[in-house]
């Protein structure tokens, strides 16, 4: 019997048909797969780097200027992507699980230490260590703020804070002296109460005083009124959340306080303002007299109202206190713990951080400069915006960098919520720091 | 070739008969067509496999697990302690009233204004192309452009306020009221899901007969019982089709609340997609997210059964 032997040459080519199409899809399939993104350690020179943000600002002076002078400098190859700050975390994440995360990224400060607890990012105090006494004394205001646990992973690229930005007009029109801002939150509270204006059916149309109320951004108005009152937001250990004190009840009440009762001097409770384009800012339309703003914000809104005389008070705080305000070290740059490009990564950071380009880079962003030499910076010295920021650098408060703390602050932006909305403010505290103090513990 | 097989007419063999010894067995050609069929369905089984089936499995595996993106040791098994901590969970049960009220609140009218245009539209006039080119354009345009054009209306000083403003009325706080937030959201959801379901409801209303009508008027039906005993019977398949991608839709909904209220104000409008979010992508809890999204689908389900049988009329298969 003629028994046909398994493979017959037809049978064969179309196995190899059936092979190779298969083989061709699952190439293309794994090829979407994978992810740009990182080095591949082929190439001693390439760095991949993400920056925190999408200004175009920043865009522009980091792309054009910025690399190019570190590539042309250094040999390197950099590639940068600019991330969305909604999407920097996500991103993030999902790159470390991949194992595609860039080789250095930017992010807040308050991000590092859950990099750390995950053995993430490479610790920086040897680097830091081997600066010049010069440099390290020049960057001291903005250092701490990328410690944690007093070892240093994060380098800040700028400083941030929060001040109050005023219109000096409508001061002296209300009968108070633009020369003498309010000093304390209670002086600001009654220059509010006499700046701000209502229609004939008692609705503000001027807000006398405006901090920012949304999400998230309502946390760090309420970090400056708590730091202005003495308070903080946890312990000394990062173990138990402290905010539910009589200060942050005193900050609370203060902060409900101006949007309540027939004597309020706020209007457009959780508005987010502070991202609204400079044209659209209340200062600018008028529709209020006294806003707390970041510096960068306060140069755009500037910008956008030439003719207005805006001014700038220094930190306040409550009777009987130092003043105070959120702030400190601003976003940074941290190296992947997995990269192999540790040695360039930090000649790109420290390049970023030299005196010349980070006043650059800083005065590209409108920022406040991160070394306390560049107070005789041109750019420092003929801006009044960040004259001040930086008289104030050391009344800054930052958040705290504790595992764990995202979660707290969502808690506690939650209970603000609340508060501002009616509910208690102890009660408020309260239910925050419990449910702050569970992730703490949790967080060991 | 040789045939090994006996004929189809052929008699059984006789049971006396020694077992043939075992030789190599024959294995079955594969047809040339059947080849290539494979070769062409491959690259879409594949993506369905590597993208869709892969990614669901290994969510129902994650949930239930503790998983942080960020950690090296990977996924820890911990049982089904994720599905028991959301009966306790007062922010998942806050979500899931609020995505049940979504639903509840956006489908009628989606559905019943819809059905109403797209009767208008179903007749003859001039212009009623452009007009039903109009009520489409929504649905082409991307959820989130669309959130943020509907963002700026709903500003203090957007759109809204302005019209209220014509008429001497105040601004309102549309998105920044815990007690209107969801109200507004729900409102440009409508505007939005409304030319969708028109067009898919106008191709349901065109394949009704004709003679139906004519037999209808024949028997002195007036426009109610027309609409009662024709219209609605023959638009059953494509109702049923609408009210369940609908609710499939909207229990999803999160683009819209992550343009509009991030969740806020004071929760009311944070939909379980939109915490499932939080929990995964703020807070790295993959494994909880995870089991939010299996307790999420079986929400969709029971919600589209529920749904399907009120429309059709009958048990939902």
């Amino acid at each position: 019997m003629d028994v046909p032997t398994f493979r017959t040459p037809g049978r064969r080519r179309r196995a190899h048909l059936l092979a190779t199409g298969v083989g061709i899809t699952l190439a293309v399939a794994l090829a979407g797969c994978a992810a740009p993104g990182g080095s591949d350690g082929g190439d001693d020179l390439s760095l991949s780097v993400w920056f925190p943000g999408t200004n175009p600002d920043e865009q522009k002076l980091v792309n054009d200027t910025i690399v190019p002078a570190f590539e042309a400098e250094t040999g390197a190859d950099v590639t940068v992507t600019f991330v969305d700050w909604g999407d920097i975390s996500t991103k993030l994440n999902s790159a470390f699980a991949a194992g595609t995360a860039p080789d250095v990224f930017g992010h807040g400060p308050a991000a590092a230490a859950d990099f750390v607890a995950n053995d993430r990012i490479l610790s920086l105090d040897e680097d830091v260590a081997a600066l010049s006494q010069e440099d390290r004394d020049d960057l001291a205001a903005a250092l701490p703020g990328g410690q944690v646990d007093g070892t240093q992973y994060l380098m800040p690229l700028s400083l941030q804070g929060y001040l109050v930005m005023y219109d000096a007009d409508a001061f002296t029109a209300a009968g108070l002296d633009p020369e003498t801002p309010p000093a304390t939150w209670e002086e600001a509270r009654e220059a509010a109460e006499a700046l701000t204006e209502r229609d004939a059916g008692g609705t503000i149309t001027r807000s006398g005083l405006l901090l920012p109320s949304q999400a998230l951004a309502r946390q760090q108005s309420f970090a400056t009124l708590l730091a202005g009152a003495g308070g903080s937001l946890v312990n000394d250990e990062g173990t138990a959340a402290t905010f539910a004190g009589d200060e942050g009840v005193d900050a609370l009440d203060f902060f409900a306080g101006l949007y309540s009762g027939d004597d309020a001097v706020s209007a457009g409770l959780g508005e987010d303002y502070l991202n609204a384009p400079a044209a659209q800012q209340p200062l600018v339309q008028g529709t209020a007299a006294m806003t707390v703003q970041s510096s960068s914000g306060m140069e755009k809104i500037r910008a956008a109202a030439p003719d207005k005389d805006l001014r700038v008070a220094p930190a306040l705080g409550f009777d009987g206190h130092d003043p105070a305000a959120f702030g400190g070290a601003g976003p940074g740059l941290m190296i992947n713990a997995d990269t192999d490009h540790a040695d360039l990564a930090w000649e790109f950071i420290t390049y970023l951080l030299s005196p010349e380009v980070s006043t650059q880079y800083t005065q590209g962003i409108g920022a406040i400069p991160v070394r306390a030499s560049a107070a005789e910076s041109e750019y420092a010295q003929n801006s009044p915006v960040i004259s001040m920021f930086l008289s104030q650098t050391d009344r800054f408060v930052a958040n705290p960098n504790v595992v764990g703390w995202t979660q707290v602050r969502d808690a506690l932006d939650s209970s603000i919520e609340r508060a501002l909305n009616g509910t208690p403010s102890q009660e408020a505290l309260d239910t925050a720091a419990a449910e702050a103090d569970d992730v703490l513990e949790a967080n060991g | 070739m040789t045939d090994l097989a006996p004929p189809v007419d052929a008699a059984p063999a006789a049971s006396t008969a020694p077992p043939p010894p075992p030789g190599p067995r024959r294995r079955r050609r594969w047809p040339r067509t059947a080849v290539f069929g494979l070769i062409f369905v491959a690259p879409a089984a594949l993506y369905v496999v590597i993208f869709q089936l892969v990614p669901v499995i290994y969510g129902a595996v994650l949930s239930f697990t503790e998983y942080s993106p960020l950690s090296r040791s990977g996924p820890e098994f911990t049982g089904l302690d994720n599905y028991a901590d959301l009966f306790t969970d007062a922010d998942f049960g806050n979500a899931l009233l609020v995505t049940g009220r979504y639903v509840l609140q956006v489908l009628p009218l989606t559905v019943v204004l819809a059905l109403g245009l797209a009767i208008l539209v179903n007749r003859p006039f001039r212009g009623v192309g452009l007009f039903r080119s109009a009520l489409y354009v929504p649905h082409i345009v991307s959820l989130t452009a669309v959130s943020m054009v509907w963002l700026w209306m709903y500003s203090q000083t957007g759109l809204f306020n302005e019209i209220l403003g014509w008429f001497g009325l105040p601004g309102q706080s549309w998105l920044l009221s815990a007690d209107s937030a969801l109200n507004a959201v729900s409102a440009m959801r409508i505007w939005k899901a409304l030319g969708s379901n028109m067009v898919l409801l106008l191709a349901g209303l065109q394949s009704i007969p004709r003679e139906l009508y004519e037999a209808a008027k024949v028997d002195g039906a007036g426009r109610w019982a027309t609409f009662r005993y024709v219209t609605l019977p023959g638009l059953r398949p494509m109702l049923v089709y609408v009210v369940a991608m609908d609710i499939i839709y909207l229990a999803q909904g999160f683009a819209e609340i992550y343009v509009l209220t991030q969740g806020g104000p004071l929760d009311s409008t944070t939909t379980v997609n939109y915490l499932i979010y939080t929990e995964a992508f703020q807070y790295n809890q993959l494994g909880s997210a995870s089991a939010m999204a299996f307790v999420l689908f079986a929400f969709i389900v029971g919600f589209s059964v529920l749904a399907v049988r009120g429309v059709s009329g009958r048990k939902a298969s």
